[in-house]
C-alpha cells in the first residue's frame, strides 16, 4: 500500500490522480484502463502506463499479489483484429474459404502434385502481403526461402504487375492514390527478399539466422519456404533423423510466426502410399509433419480444373474452392475480366471435347 | 574359446570387456552426432555470409549468382517464343514423349545452340551428350551442323563458318546406372569446371531406371532415381547449367480418381517414371507426334506439337513445329496440312 506521490510516473498524472481521489496504490486495484482515464481524465495510455507501473510496483512489493499479466480471451480478439491483419489474396473465394484472407501469425501448409500452382500461390502471396492498408492488405514485407530453383523474376515481375493494375484501377480516394504511388514493379521487388538453400543443412542453418533478420526488419509479415520437402525427402538414410529434424524446424517456424507476427507459408510434395495394395497420394514428410502446420491446403486437379481443399483447419470449414492460373497469377476460376489471348487450338487426333483447356 | 577357458576368465573382466565395447559404440555414434553439429555450425558460419537478396537487385542484373535470368535459346524463334526465351539456366527440364516425337532432334539442336554467343541466345560453350540406349547419331548431328546457316538466318555466316561444331559436343555412353554415376560424378564436373561446356542432356533417363528394377524394388528405385536427381541439381547449380532430360512415355492407365498428376493438354500418354521424378523436374515439355504431315519445297515432314505441361513462368501451351533437315522449326499460322 503505497502511495501514488512515490509512483515513477509524471507529476501532471499524480496531480490529477491524487485531485480525482487516488491517494494509494489500493485505490486503483481492480480499475479498467477506461474507468480510470474517465475519473481521473486522463488520456488512455496515461491511464493504461498508471495501471501497468501500479502492477508492476505491487506485484513486487506484495510478491506476485495484484493484477497477473494474464489476458482474457476478448481481449486477444480485440490485440488479433487491430494488429494482426489477414494477407487478402486476389481470389475473393479463397479469401471467403480463409475467413478473409490468410491468416498472419499462423503456419499454412500447401500441398499438391507437380504444376498444379503450389509455386504460383506463393508467389501471388509474396506480391498480396504489399499490398498498401487503405486496399485493405497489410503493407508488409516478405522473404523467401527457394530451395528448388523454381522463384524465376520474369513470372514474379508478371504478377507483381498485374498486381499493381490491379489496384490502380480500384483506386477511388485521394489516400488510395497516394499509397499507388509507393506501390509500384520496383517497390515490391525491394520488399522481397531472396533467399537461395540447397540442401536441408543450409536450410536449417539459415532459419537458425532468420529471427536475427527478422529483428532488423520489423515489417516483415510473410515468410515462404518453397519447398520444405524438395530437400528433406532426400534424407533416406535415417528416417528418424528426419523426423527430429522436421519437429525442430515446425516448432522454430511456429515460434517465429507468433513472436514476429508473420504468416509462414511451406510447400509440400505428394507421396504414393501403399495400403493393402491401394496406393493412395498423401502429402509427404510424414504424418508426424501434418500435426505441424495450423492450416493445410491441398491443390490438386479434377479433370482440367483446379482445385483448393482446406483439410484442416482450426478456424475455418473444410471447403473446397476452384482457381485458375493466369497471366496475372492466382484468381478465381469464374473469373474473366479480361479476355483470354489464346484460343484453344483445334487438333484432328484429339479425344472428346471434355479433355480441352476451357478459356473464357 | 573353448568352455574350460571361459570358466577360468573371471566375470568380471568380461563385464568390463562388454561396458568398454558398448561405450565405444555410444563414443561412435556421440562423435557423429557431433560431426553432424559441427558441419551445422560451420554451414552456420558460412551462411553469414550468404546473401539475402533482395528481389529487386535481381531485377538491375546483380546477384547472379543466385538467379541470372539467362535463357539457352532452342533456335527458332516460334519454339523460343513459346519458352520465353528458352531453356532456364540453372534448373532441370524434361522433354518427354513417344518414339519418333522428335525428342532427339530437339536436343541435338539445343547441343549446337549452346554454342552460340550470348547475344544470340547461346551460351559460348559447347554440350555433353549422355547417351544411355542408342548409339549417338553422329550422321544427323553432322547434317544439323552443315545446315547451321539455314536454320539460323539471325547469325552472320561468318560467325557461323567461325564456330567448330564437332569439337564442342561430348559424348557419353552409358549402359547401366553405376557407370552413369560414375560418369555424372567424374567425368562431367571436369568438363563443366573447365568451361568446356555448359548444357547436360541426358537420353534417355527412363532406359535406366525401367529396365533395371523389378516393380517390387520400387523403394530401391525411388532412392536411386532421388540421388541421380540430386546430382544433376547439384551439377546444375554449381556450374549454372541447364539440364535436359529426355523421358519416354508410357500409356496412361485407366482414369483413377487417386492420380493427380497435371494432365498433359490433349493425349492419353503420360511420362514415364512416375511421381518421383517428376517432383524434382522444374520444367516439363512434351513432345507429340500428330497425324497430319507438312510439306515446303520438296521436303516433308510429319507435324509435330511441343507442349509446355508445367514450369515457374511458362502458360500451358503449346506451339506447331515440323522436323526439317536443318533441324526442328516451329510452325506459325495455318500451314499446308494435308
Amino acid at each position: 500500500m503505497r502511495p501514488v506521490s512515490s509512483l515513477s510516473l509524471s507529476p501532471s498524472v499524480k496531480v490529477r490522480l491524487v485531485s480525482a481521489g487516488f491517494r494509494f496504490t489500493s485505490d486503483l486495484r481492480g480499475l479498467k484502463p477506461l474507468q480510470l482515464s474517465k475519473e481521473a481524465s486522463l488520456s488512455q495510455p496515461e491511464a493504461l502506463e498508471v495501471l501497468q507501473t501500479v502492477r508492476r510496483v505491487v506485484g513486487g512489493d506484495e510478491g506476485g499479489g495484484g493484477a497477473s499479466a494474464s489476458l482474457t480471451a476478448l481481449e486477444l480478439l480485440q490485440k488479433e483484429e487491430e494488429e494482426l491483419r489477414s494477407i487478402v489474396t486476389f481470389s475473393s473465394q479463397l479469401d471467403a474459404a480463409l475467413g478473409g484472407g490468410l491468416p498472419v501469425g499462423k503456419t499454412i501448409e500447401i500441398c499438391g502434385a507437380p504444376g498444379v500452382g503450389k509455386t504460383q500461390l506463393c508467389l501471388q502471396l509474396a506480391v498480396d502481403v504489399q499490398v498498401p492498408s487503405c486496399f485493405g492488405g497489410v503493407g508488409g514485407q516478405m522473404v523467401y526461402i527457394d530451395t528448388e530453383g523454381s522463384f524465376l523474376l520474369q513470372r514474379v515481375v508478371d504478377i507483381a504487375t498485374a498486381g499493381v493494375r490491379h489496384c490502380s484501377l480500384l483506386a477511388e480516394d485521394d489516400e488510395q492514390r497516394v499509397a499507388m504511388e509507393t506501390f509500384t514493379v520496383e517497390t515490391i521487388l525491394s520488399n522481397m527478399f531472396l533467399v537461395r538453400c540447397h540442401d536441408y543443412v543450409e536450410l536449417l542453418a539459415e532459419l537458425h539466422l532468420l529471427p536475427g533478420f527478422l529483428s532488423a526488419h520489423p515489417r516483415v509479415r510473410l515468410l515462404v519456404i518453397d519447398s520444405v520437402a524438395f530437400v528433406f525427402r532426400r534424407l533416406f538414410d535415417d528416417l528418424s533423423q528426419r523426423t527430429r529434424l522436421l519437429n525442430d524446424l515446425a516448432q522454430q517456424l511456429i515460434a517465429m510466426a507468433t513472436r514476429h507476427k508473420m504468416a509462414v507459408v511451406i510447400t509440400n510434395q505428394m507421396t504414393t502410399r501403399l495400403r493393402g495394395g491401394q496406393s493412395q497420394l498423401v502429402p509427404a514428410l510424414g504424418e508426424s509433419w501434418g500435426h505441424a502446420p495450423a492450416i493445410r491446403l491441398l491443390l490438386h486437379w479434377v479433370g482440367p480444373q483446379r482445385m483448393a481443399a482446406i483439410f484442416k483447419s482450426p478456424a475455418h470449414m473444410d471447403s473446397t474452392i476452384q482457381y485458375q492460373i493466369t497471366s496475372e497469377g492466382f484468381r478465381d476460376a469464374n473469373q474473366c475480366e479480361q479476355p483470354q489471348s489464346k484460343r484453344p487450338r483445334r487438333h484432328t487426333n484429339q479425344p472428346a471435347a471434355s479433355q480441352r483447356v476451357t478459356s473464357c | 574359446m573353448s568352455i574350460s577357458a571361459s570358466c577360468i576368465w573371471p566375470r568380471r573382466w568380461l563385464l568390463l570387456y562388454l561396458l568398454a565395447h558398448l561405450f565405444i559404440k555410444e563414443l561412435y555414434s556421440l562423435m557423429e552426432e557431433c560431426h553432424k553439429i559441427i558441419s551445422v555450425c560451420v554451414c552456420v558460419c558460412v551462411c553469414v555470409c550468404v546473401c539475402v537478396c533482395v528481389a529487386l537487385l535481381l531485377h538491375r542484373g546483380e546477384c547472379r549468382r543466385l538467379e541470372s535470368g539467362l535463357r539457352l535459346s532452342v533456335g527458332c524463334p516460334v519454339l523460343d517464343e513459346l519458352l520465353r526465351g528458352g531453356l532456364p539456366v540453372g534448373g532441370v527440364t524434361e522433354l518427354s514423349g513417344e518414339s519418333g516425337a522428335g525428342k532427339t532432334q530437339l536436343a541435338l539442336q539445343l547441343c549446337l545452340s549452346v554454342q552460340y554467343p550470348t547475344q544470340h541466345g547461346g551460351l559460348n560453350s559447347g554440350a555433353v551428350y549422355i547417351c544411355t540406349e542408342d548409339v549417338f547419331p553422329s550422321s544427323r548431328l553432322q547434317q544439323l551442323i552443315s545446315d547451321q546457316s539455314c536454320l539460323r538466318s539471325d547469325v552472320p555466316p561468318t560467325l557461323i563458318s567461325r564456330l567448330q561444331f564437332s569439337d564442342h559436343v561430348y559424348i557419353e555412353h552409358t549402359a547401366d546406372l553405376e557407370s552413369l554415376q560414375v560418369c555424372l560424378s567424374r567425368r562431367v564436373p571436369l568438363l563443366l569446371a573447365r568451361g568446356a561446356v555448359r548444357l547436360l542432356v541426358v537420353d534417355s533417363v527412363a532406359a535406366l531406371f525401367r529396365c533395371e528394377f523389378q516393380a517390387s524394388d520400387w523403394l530401391e528405385r525411388t532412392k536411386q532415381l532421388l540421388s541421380f536427381s540430386s546430382t544433376l541439381h547439384h551439377l546444375s547449380q554449381e556450374f549454372n547449367t541447364p539440364v535436359l532430360c529426355i523421358n519416354q512415355r508410357r500409356h496412361r492407365d485407366p482414369p483413377n480418381p487417386g492420380r493427380q498428376e497435371a494432365p498433359p493438354l490433349s493425349s492419353n500418354v503420360s511420362p514415364a517414371l512416375g511421381l518421383a521424378w517428376a517432383n524434382q523436374v522444374m520444367v516439363r515439355l512434351m513432345m507429340r507426334r500428330l497425324q497430319e504431315t507438312v510439306a515446303r519445297g520438296n521436303q516433308r515432314s510429319a507435324l509435330r506439337r511441343l507442349e509446355v505441361v508445367f514450369a515457374p513462368h511458362l502458360a500451358r501451351d503449346g506451339r506447331d513445329a515440323a522436323v526439317w533437315r536443318e533441324g526442328v522449326r516451329g510452325l506459325t499460322g495455318i500451314v499446308g496440312v494435308f
